[in-house]
């Protein structure tokens, strides 16, 4: 599970301003539980993932991974962890079976392990034909299975996905969608992010809206549904926009 | 820190490496055909060029006024060199000799000796200066001394005597610079210079695709995920460059000794005794190892440093060709290896390298050499690892430094950028215009540098952006008691700079003319002491404090008090354009710096900025060049113990500075 509790996360800017990213955050997600990270671009998605990843180091707050805090055990988090991105770049010279079985000893695990992992995903993602090949002459489809499998090599217990099906054609985007559900069904606890609403309207138990670095709405779909009167994610998105925009306007009328 | 994964990491990036094409044809295919094609292709050339040149032959003229049996042996002997055609002397000679019709001419005279035996007198008048002016002057050479024997003989033979009664002592000379010290002193002097720009090229090829191309790539993040330490990462892609840069530098040293042996086999130097250092190749290897590790964490921490490929191709350019000008030391016969190069990188094993080709070198300096740059080495290590934890480096974004956005947020004025570009204009501004000042007329070329170069431009831009300059520039009262300690921390800090100028100075003797020329410009004999302080010690303390600490280091703080320190007072010292007081300026400079960032007030560091140039110049007009002599470092001798009651005073006086002084709050800052 995932807990993240007041994160924030402040960038030093070259003129010597401050910009705040990721303004104390604080939301759940459960094992066997897909919950998506809503928030339109630049809403600081990316950044709360890269936080939880151990990428970045929080500037307030903290957060656990599989019950692995991120600032006393970086270590641990990143062994409960499976990321997956959807920009993320593979060695071009590297056989698909060569760039697994580089993280898997990355992970510690050993050659037989490997060895049986590559097996049982090559089985399952359909990929004996390929996996053998240069990353340089495959597919973006067959790139995407190879980066699936890296990805889960370790059988982490948590799955981060940030953005995972930007700049996918619709069969590639399916795939995704398709493991991250078969990850949920496997128990595993899914953090995935986007700036789709359909996207998050097909297969998340929990939305957690976010904008300007902080918390906007956390809730199953109904939930939100019922609060907003509003049925297409697209609506109660805006409405709690323009709910917060009044909020901070009667704030700024009582000072 | 698993060293496991470190391999783990190593292993994948020397597979990906050898898998790209053009590395592999760039660092082991490239060498194994470009020496054998240098030295054998340059070879073939000149004997070919030689064999050439003796066919074309020779025009030559004859003049023959002697006619008689004797000369007309001489005659014979220049009209047997193969390919020569001798012409007798005409009226039109000397027109065709300019003209280059006719390529030498000989004349032949005689006179009488003193014991009346005649003596023949050749003239030969050719132009040396082209090659086959030398071809013909050898061949004629060969030609007379063959007839200076004959005609010997003859005489001899006349009164009867045996040739061999004239041959007395046989001398044969032996040259005792060595044919391999020889080749040594030759290859000694391209050898280094090739093979230090080979390393870097080499290791440059490799980092710049280790981090940024992972950048570029969009793969860094992944690997950043992994269980993999930040530390495991940096040292198993440390370790991939060094492997390739001596991997490039092996096969380059490879290929060059067996192209060396074959040229040498063919052009019959093997028989005259030559025979290659093939220790020496090895000494050079084993010597290169710690400058390959230097050179790989240098080039891994701007791999690391920059956003993709392209911006650490441009970033490496600067370390590129400073590594050229030092390496190039080689080139000069006159510089040799002494304790205080070994202790400059790249220069160190590039003098190093020739002294082994010549196998004359010294083992301390060959410790030095390499113990100097493992120290080097071990800080670039630590900056790379710091590099490498720092997200901020590893996803750098661009910054806005166009004229517009600096409109919009008169904050973004104050960047490292904006203070480098004012530094480097403000730099030729002194060089040039302030140079010309002063050569004119001293006093007032010093008068006008500091206030219309130096303090002018700052208030002029602080009023264009329309900073308060009195904050900007920290013109803020302080505690007057701060005034009262300045004094002990300025004199203290003066003995000491002064002893560390000693200290250089039996490192890298400072020229004597150099010295005399200083003490005259702090003398000034036409001007009273009190005019002489206000030039060099108040002014300097107001001009130069307002540019460097109130100005230039505002530019800086922004990423840390002793970023803009360290920052401000290397800008001060190498303001002063002067190699030798480049060390203590600096050190003054970060005393400066560092009284300013406690006190918050540029009145304290203006204060102790005058107070220590006002010391060098009262030492200077008393005439006393002893231990306060802070800008004269004596060839005499050095009063050491004067620097432990000086330490102590400064480290008194600083500690109470520092605790009077807790925390000052900056206007612009909070």
């Amino acid at each position: 599970m995932i807990e993240v509790k007041s994160l924030s996360k402040t960038f030093n800017q070259k003129d010597g301003t401050m910009f705040k990213a990721v303004d104390g955050l604080s939301f759940t997600a459960e094992d066997g539980q897909i919950v998506c990270l809503l928030g339109v671009n630049g809403a600081g998605k990316t950044t709360t993932m890269r936080v939880l990843s151990t990428i970045f180091l929080p500037s307030a707050g903290t957060a656990s991974i599989n019950g692995w805090d991120i600032l006393t055990h970086p270590q641990k988090v990143r062994e409960n962890l499976g990321f997956l991105s959807g920009d993320t770049g593979l060695y071009n010279r590297l056989t698909g079976r060569e760039f697994i079985t580089y993280f898997g000893r990355l992970y510690g695990l050993d050659e037989g392990r490997i060895k049986y992992q590559i097996r049982q995903m090559a089985n399952l993602l359909d990929m004996h034909d390929f996996i053998d090949k240069k990353i340089d002459f495959m597919s973006s489809g067959m790139k995407q299975k190879v980066s699936i499998v890296r990805s889960i090599i370790h059988d982490p217990q948590v799955m981060i996905f940030d953005e995972p099906t930007s700049g996918l054609d619709i069969l590639t985007a399916r795939n995704i969608i398709t493991f991250i559900r078969e990850c949920k069904n496997q128990g595993k606890c899914v953090l995935f992010s986007t700036h789709i609403m359909r996207e998050a309207e097909r297969i998340a138990d929990k939305i957690v809206m976010i904008h300007k670095g902080g918390l906007l709405a956390e809730g199953t779909l109904e939930e939100l549904r019922a609060d907003t009167g509003q049925t297409d994610l697209d609506d109660i998105f805006v409405s709690y926009i323009n709910r917060q925009n009044t909020e901070a306007e009667v704030m700024a009328h009582e000072f | 820190m698993n060293f496991n994964r470190a391999l783990v990491v190593y292993k994948k990036e020397m597979l990906e490496m050898f898998r790209d094409k053009r590395t592999i044809f760039s660092t082991i295919i490239l060498p194994f055909i470009l020496y054998p094609l240098i030295f054998i292709g340059t070879f073939s050339l000149m004997s070919r060029q030689t064999a050439k040149l003796e066919e074309k032959g020779a025009v030559i003229a004859l003049a023959d006024s002697v006619n008689d049996n004797a000369s007309h042996l001489i005659s014979e002997q220049i009209k047997t060199i193969k390919n020569f055609t001798v012409e007798p002397m005409y009226q039109a000679t000397p027109r065709m000799f300019e003209d280059k019709l006719v390529h030498a001419i000989i004349s032949i005279k005689d006179s009488l000796q003193s014991s009346g035996i005649p003596i023949y007198q050749i003239a030969v008048k050719l132009d040396k200066s082209t090659d086959r002016g030398k071809m013909i002057a050898d061949k004629v050479n060969v030609a007379l001394k063959n007839a200076e024997s004959k005609i010997l003989e003859q005489r001899l033979a006349e009164k009867g005597i045996n040739a061999e009664f004239i041959s007395t002592v046989s001398i044969r000379q032996q040259d005792t610079s060595s044919t391999a010290k020889k080749l040594g002193s030759l290859l000694g002097s391209i050898l280094p210079y090739l093979l230090i720009m080979l390393l870097i090229a080499g290791a440059s090829v490799v980092a710049g695709d280790l981090v940024a191309g992972e950048k570029e790539r969009k793969t860094l993040e992944t690997l950043l995920v992994s269980s993999a330490h930040r530390n495991e990462i940096v040292l198993g892609k440390y370790l991939t460059i060094i492997t390739f840069a001596l991997i490039n530098v092996a096969v380059n040293l490879i290929s060059l000794y067996f192209s060396m042996r074959n040229i040498a086999s063919q052009s019959g130097l093997q028989m005259a005794g030559v025979k290659f250092p093939l220790n020496g190749f090895l000494m050079l290897f084993l010597a290169l190892i710690p400058l390959a590790t230097l050179y790989a964490a240098l080039l891994l921490s701007i791999s690391t440093f920059s956003r993709n490929m392209k911006e650490a191709r441009s970033y490496e350019q600067p370390i590129l060709l400073v590594s050229m000008l030092l390496a190039m030391s080689s080139f000069f016969p006159a510089i040799e290896l002494n304790n205080g190069l070994a202790l400059i990188p790249v220069i160190n094993i590039s003098l190093l390298f020739k002294a082994v080709m010549m196998s004359d070198y010294k083992v301390t300096h060959l410790l030095l050499t390499i113990g100097s740059t493992i120290i080097l080495d071990i800080a670039a290590i630590f900056m790379t690892v710091k590099l490498f934890n720092n997200e901020g480096v590893l996803f750098r974004s661009e910054s806005d430094t166009s004229l517009k956005g600096l409109k919009k947020n008169k904050k973004a004025f104050f960047t490292p950028y904006y203070g480098l570009v004012y530094y480097v204009l403000a730099l030729l501004a002194l060089y040039y215009i302030g140079g010309t000042w002063q050569s004119k007329e001293i006093v007032s070329g010093l008068f006008k540098t500091q206030v219309i170069i130096i303090l002018l431009p700052v208030l002029i831009i602080l009023r264009l952006v329309k900073a308060d300059w009195k904050q900007t520039l920290r013109l803020t009262g302080t505690n007057p008691v701060n005034f009262a300690i300045v004094p002990f921390i300025a004199i203290s800090a003066s003995i000491l700079v002064s002893l560390l100028g000693q200290l250089i100075n039996l490192i890298y003797p400072i020229p004597q003319d150099y010295l005399e020329k200083m003490s005259e410009l702090l003398k000034m004999p036409d001007l009273q002491l009190w005019q002489i302080i206000g030039l060099i010690a108040v002014l300097p303390g107001i001009c130069e404090e307002v540019l460097f600490r109130g100005f230039l280091y505002r530019f800086y703080e922004n990423k840390n008090a002793w970023f803009a320190i360290i920052a401000s007072a290397f800008l001060f010292a190498l303001f002063h354009l002067d190699p030798y007081r480049f060390i203590p300026v600096f050190f003054l400079g970060v005393l400066l710096g560092w009284l300013l960032y406690k006190t918050n007030s540029l009145y304290v560091s203006m204060f102790s900025h005058m107070l220590n140039n006002a010391l060098a110049v009262i030492i200077m007009q008393v005439g006393n060049k002893g231990i306060l002599g802070y800008l004269i470092s004596d060839q005499g001798e050095i009063n050491w113990l004067a620097g432990i009651p000086a330490l102590v005073i400064l480290a008194v006086s600083l500690a109470a500075f520092s605790k009077i002084n807790n925390k000052q709050e900056d206007i612009l800052q909070s």
